[in-house]
Order: structure tokens, then sequence, then C-alpha cells
């Protein structure tokens, strides 16, 4: 598969590749307002320098030790004097913003934006996303003093948001995030205690592994367990001016320069409300055969250590798989000769496979797998078919567009595991080429309702925006094996702020700092 | 003044950018950003090009997806593409272009593949002619005259209506009086004489002073 043609250097980086919860385990999102449009375009062509591009890193040598990125709100373009007709030609969820869209996404009661941070209080006011990680803390700050020394230079024209609740109060200038560590080592986990980012996407340019392909792909007839079950989505999915899932251009602002190589970004940061969540896996899994730990694993899909339960029913089958895949790891990286190393990877790549090579024509009741457990409901892997054989033309018909690149990191620390106050959760970031069919249409459709899988009102367990009364159905397998009933789930996930952002080319970030965006 | 005057010549090139970077930015990000710097400029450093009529720079960077079943084609280079409408031949017109644009063909090509073997004007008119693509297309807007007399004519158009208007309704004794001041400071048949500059794209841009005329 060619895809010389994507223009790495042009499109901004965390989009084609992922930095990493490994190899940037720590991460700051600062948010600017413009007060003065020279001096906002002075900052943004100040930070050109700085950016970080798609360009793949071929070596660990080749690594920067931070990263800098930038994206726009609607209120940030109108303010850096982009012409009305190209702002006219933005989609109207992007030009809204998030909390306009409140009612579409679910975000009431606690999740409501008047709880939000007070940083997203005003949301006109959010104009400049930007995004540094970094290897270490040490980098990090380094690149953050940089950024401060920039925005010295503007005075009182270019302003750095206050307003993010941290461990240290309210009034942070910024939004930390960093992976969980354990014995000091970054860990995939997030707080509820799961392996999370395991499967994105993967599209034609992806970078990283072709392994990834198994699960983050689109489905075909094939094996899942094979690169023949699966085939890489069009890059116009996830990155603006590239074919589509429709075979043809995604809609995209004009002009087109200001689009191409561009994308739009959902910035969300989601409690955890960790004690609801111990207390209910604890109490209901009493009732619940497998325990606690299966019951967590039934509202995942996944058990804790990250084994899917399509392939991995019981707990003693995750285990052991999930200690055979870490055995697998460490050897693979402590061989001590080339050829030793290269059967250690492969062996482990092998096995890794199993992490998202499968989908659900055999668990097509959700026996094992229940049809509203969340990584079924976030991607369906053509499970949509329901198994009548050839439903549509191919599996993923109606889930090949609703993909979303998933880009976050945990935040702040679990002080009292039994507690739900804190500062803790999931800086979530979703990187997609249409905000409202993308990430949208899953929040509202296959988050917070359930009927695409037969299940009426239902919500996602673990991500739903629950009322206190609602249900989740763990599927059965027969008499011996009821049905279950999970009864009035509580709100584990609670929206605390967020914004949708247009994510430029280099480019088009140049064009904007210059003021030479012409839509003519 | 130039009523069967000859079609103007055109030029379209497309020259390859090479694919690759220089630090932490492509050829092409370098070349776009270049060319869309001369927008900030007051004056192209085109204008000083003799008898060029209209000329265009950008970026072809991939040939356009029509949206299935049309075949995706990809090209294998991003171009630079340089089209003009000039008075005279070709090799004149070059060798202008070489003498009092040099710097800027510099910047332009910097990064198109073969360039760096362009030492001076007869390697520059070589590969000038190594880029050439067939011209179907002109500019609608000027004729092949040369672009001093087409610069008068159009000053003297822009003149001769203001003059019109300020004199409306004036005796024909002052209007004669007026026009023939005004022919003295416009000086129809000199081609030195007060006209516009090249490059000008607004009429307050206007350089040469014809305060004289307006007076």
């Amino acid at each position: 598969m060619n895809t010389d043609y994507i223009d790495l250097d042009d499109i901004q980086g965390n989009i084609v590749k992922a930095y990493g919860r490994f190899g940037y385990p720590v991460a700051r999102y600062l948010f600017f307002q413009f007060h003065e449009l020279d001096e906002g375009r002075q900052f943004v062509e100040s930070l050109l320098p700085l950016l970080t591009t798609s360009r793949p890193w071929f070596s660990e040598t080749g690594l920067p030790p931070a990263t800098t990125n930038i994206a726009f709100s609607y209120q940030g373009l109108k303010h850096l004097g982009l012409p009305t007709k190209c702002l006219h030609s933005f989609p109207e969820e992007f030009s809204m913003g998030m909390k306009a869209r409140a009612k579409i996404l679910g975000d009431d009661l606690k999740s409501a934006p008047e709880h939000w941070d007070p940083v997203w209080q005003n949301d006109k006011r959010i104009h400049m996303f930007m995004s540094i990680n970094a290897q270490t803390q040490e980098a990090l700050e380094q690149r953050y003093d940089t950024i401060l020394t920039l925005l010295s230079r503007h005075g009182d024209a270019v302003e750095l948001l206050r307003g993010h609740r941290g461990s240290e109060g309210d009034e942070m200038p910024y939004q930390e995030a960093r992976a969980i560590y354990k014995h000091g080592v970054p860990t995939s986990k997030e707080h509820f205690g799961y392996s999370d980012g395991i499967s994105d996407p993967f599209f034609k340019g992806s970078g990283g592994n072709p392994a990834n392909l198994l699960g983050g792909g689109k489905p075909t007839r094939g094996n899942p367990a094979t690169e023949e079950g699966w085939e890489p989505l069009e890059t116009g999915e996830f990155i603006l001016g590239y074919r589509d899932e429709a075979q043809e251009l995604p809609m995209a602002p004009v002009p087109h320069l200001l689009s191409m190589n561009g994308t739009f970004m959902v910035f969300r940061k989601l409690h955890e409300n960790v004690g609801s969540f111990n207390r209910y896996i604890q109490e209901v899994g009493k009732d619940f055969p497998g325990g606690s730990e299966a019951l967590a694993a039934k509202m995942a899909g996944r058990w804790r250590n990250g084994a899917p339960m399509a392939l991995f029913p019981t707990e003693a089958e995750a285990n052991a798989f999930a200690s055979e895949l870490e055995t697998a790891r460490v050897k693979a990286k402590a061989a001590a000769t080339e050829l030793e190393r290269q059967r250690a990877q492969e062996y482990y790549l092998t096995l890794r496979k199993k992490l998202t090579g499968f989908n659900y024509d055999s668990d097509i009741g959700g026996q094992k797998c229940p049809m509203g457990s969340h990584i079924r409901r976030a991607n369906p892997r053509g499970c949509l078919e329901y198994g009548v054989k050839d439903a549509f033309a191919t599996p993923g018909a109606l889930d090949n567009r609703r993909r979303i690149l998933r880009r976050g990191l945990p935040y702040g620390t679990v002080t009292d595991p039994t507690s739900d106050e804190g500062e803790h959760g999931i800086i979530f970031m979703a990187i997609n080429a249409s905000i409202e069919r993308q990430f949208e249409f899953v929040q509202q459709q296959w988050i917070n309702y359930g009927n695409d899988f037969k299940l009426a009102n239902e919500k996602d367990p673990l991500l739903g925006n629950h009322h206190g009364n609602e249900d989740f159905i763990i599927q059965g397998s027969g008499p011996d094996n009821p049905p279950f009933f999970c009864r009035n789930i509580p709100r584990f996930v609670t929206t605390r702020g967020g914004e949708y952002f247009f994510v430029p080319s280099l480019t088009a970030i140049r064009m904007i700092a210059c003021g030479l965006v012409d839509p003519t | 003044m130039f009523g069967n005057s000859p079609q103007p010549t055109p030029l379209t090139l497309l020259s390859p950018i090479k694919n690759g970077c220089s630090g932490d930015q492509s050829y092409v990000s370098l070349t776009r950003a270049y060319l869309q710097s001369l927008n900030k400029l007051p004056l192209s450093p085109m204008a000083a090009v003799p008898n060029t009529f209209l000329c265009r720079f950008y970026i072809l960077n991939d040939v356009f997806f029509e949206g299935s079943p049309a075949r995706e084609d990809h090209l294998q280079s991003k171009y630079l593409v340089f089209c003009s409408n000039f008075h005279g031949d070709l090799e004149t017109y070059l060798r202008g272009f070489w003498q009092h644009a040099n710097e800027h063909i510099r910047s332009a090509w910097r990064y198109c593949v073969g360039f760096d073997a362009v030492n001076d004007v007869t390697d520059f008119i070589a590969y000038i002619k190594k880029c050439m693509v067939k011209t179907t297309f002109y500019f609608n807007g000027s004729t092949g005259a040369p672009l001093k007399e087409q610069l008068k004519a159009l000053y003297l158009k822009q003149e001769l209506s203001a003059f019109v208007s300020r004199h409306q309704g004036d005796s024909p004794e002052k209007l004669r009086a007026e026009f023939m001041r005004f022919l003295a400071c416009a000086q129809p048949d000199n081609l030195d004489g007060p006209s516009w500059a090249p490059g000008l794209s607004k009429l307050g841009e206007q350089q040469t002073t014809n305060s004289e005329v307006d007076a």
C-alpha cells in the first residue's frame, strides 16, 4: 500500500501516529485567548518552529524530548481574523462549540456545563488549544517555560487562561495529564483499573505497527485473527483532503489549503467516579457469577488486564493470557542475540494480535461479550450485521464511518478509592474528519442510547450518562446461565469541560498567522 | 495605439519540487512560504521583469480526487507552477527575467529538482525549456503590445476620464486651454513620460506623479 502522497511533514503530530503513553507519559494542555488580532497572529507565528509534525521517528534517539501542537476553536479562528466566508464554511457543530451541543452529548446533571471547571465557564474565551507531551517531567517544564517566554512578548494581548481544577486548587493555568505509574514505570491503566487505549483505528498512512490493522481497520469477511480479516480505513476519515469511506473527499472548510492535512479534535475532561465504580462492582459483583472482576470485564468487554471477553471468556483464561503476553514482552526486550530477539519479538507480536484480532461472529448474542459492553459499542467490528449473511455489502457498513482516533491520557491521582471526590479521570481527545458524524454520533447513539444494539434506550455501562435508574443487561447462554440485570447503575463518568477544535496543517497555521487565508 | 497587436507570448512551466526536508520543514513548505511572503510586499518582484503582462506562481500539490468511480491518481512530486504572458520572444524575456529578478528566481526555484545546476542565464534558459508545457489558455486582459505601450494606454484612459469628469460644462475656450495643458502634462506620445508603473494593482498605488495633470 503506497501512501507516500500523504503529506506527513504538513500534518501535525499525534494524528497519524500517536505519541503514546509509554514514550510520552506526561502532558500539559494549555488554552489561550487572543485579545488583539495582530499580537495573536504574531504569537501563533512564533510557535511554528516548535510544532511537531507527523513525520515518523525512525529510532528512539530521534525522539524529541517534548512535542508541541496547537488547534483553534471557532472563536479562535474568528479572533485571528479568518475571513467570514471561511468561517461560514466550517461545520455547524464546530462553530456552535461543545457547550451548545450539551443535549446531544448527554452532558446533563453533574456533567452539565455549569459544573465544568472555571476555565470553561466562558467558552467564548477559549481560542487556542496547545498540547505539550514529553518524555520526562523536566522536558515538559522546559518546553512550558519556552512557551511562557514567547507569550511574555505579547503582554496582555494574548492570555494563558487560568481556571483548571487540579490538586493545587481551581485556578491552575493548565490541565495536567500523565500516565498512571506503577513502580516508577508508566502503565496503560486508567483510574478504574482497566488497561486503556488498546485498539485505535488503523487507516491508510497510519504510522506504527502494521499489526494494529487487526481490530483497528475495517472488517472484511476474512478471519479476524489474521490480516485477511481487516483492511485499513480510508485516510479521509481522519484527515481532511484525502479519500474517505464514502469514496470522496470529506466535506471541509474553504479554501482547500486551509483544510488540507487538517482535522478536527474533541477535547473532554472526564472525571471518573472511582468510589461509585468500586462500590458498584463490589456490591453487584457479590451476586454475579464470577464476582466483581468478571462484572467489571462484562461492562467493558475486556478484562481489566486488557484480554478481550470475546476470546477469553473466563478470568483464568484471561489471566493466563495476560501473564504469557507480559513474559513474552520482557523476553523480547531481554533477548541476548539478534536472532533470539527476532524470534521472541515475533512470538510476542503473535500473542499481541489476540488483544485486537477478533470480532463477534461467534458471539452474535453477546454471551461472551455483552451486546451493550463498552468496546462492543465503541467499535462494533461489523457486529451490526447480527450474523445475517451478507446483510450489507461489507460487514462494517454501519460502523466504518463512525470511527475516532483516541489520543488522551489520564489525569490526577486517586487518593481515596472509596470516594468520588478529587481530581482524577481521563483527558479524552478524539480526532476525526467530522465531529458530528463520528464523535457526536458515537456519543449520542452508541454511548447514551442502545437501539443500534437492540438494547432500546440502554446506555454504555461505563461511559453512559446514567440517571441512577438504568439497567445493563449481561446476556446469558441458556437456562443454566440466565441473563443478569445490573440494576440502577450510577454515573461513573462526569464531564468537567471540553471544546471542539480545528487542527490545521503547518501550512494553514502559517497562513492563519500571516493573515493570508483567502477564500476567493 | 495597438489595434493590430499580436497575441502575447505564453509560458507555462512545471518544475518538480524535491521530496524531502530542510531542518523541520519540507521543501514544498519552504517554497510555499516564500511564495506567500510575496503577498506582503508592496510590489511583486516580477514587476521588475520587463514586458510581463500577467504572471502567477502556485504549487501543484497533487491531482484532485474526484470521487468514486474515478481512479485515484497521485503525482510523484509536488510542482512549482509558473505561468506568464509577456511581450516578445521567450529567450529575450528569460534574459530580462534573469537579469532583473535574479534573487527572486533563486528563492522560488531553490528547492526544485535540477535547479542546483543553474548557474547562469544560459543554464536558466535551458532549465526553463525543460520544464515547459504547452500553453492552451491565456490570461484574459492584455494584447501582445509591449508593456510600456499598454501601461501608457491605461494611464491615458484613466487620466482622460478624470479630465472629462472634471471639466464637464466648461466653456469651449476654457476646455481647450485645459486640454492643451492636459496634453502637455500627460505627454501621450512619450512612453517614458507619465504612465503607470509595472506591478501596481490599485490606483492608489500609482507611483508616477500626475499632480500636474490633476491641478
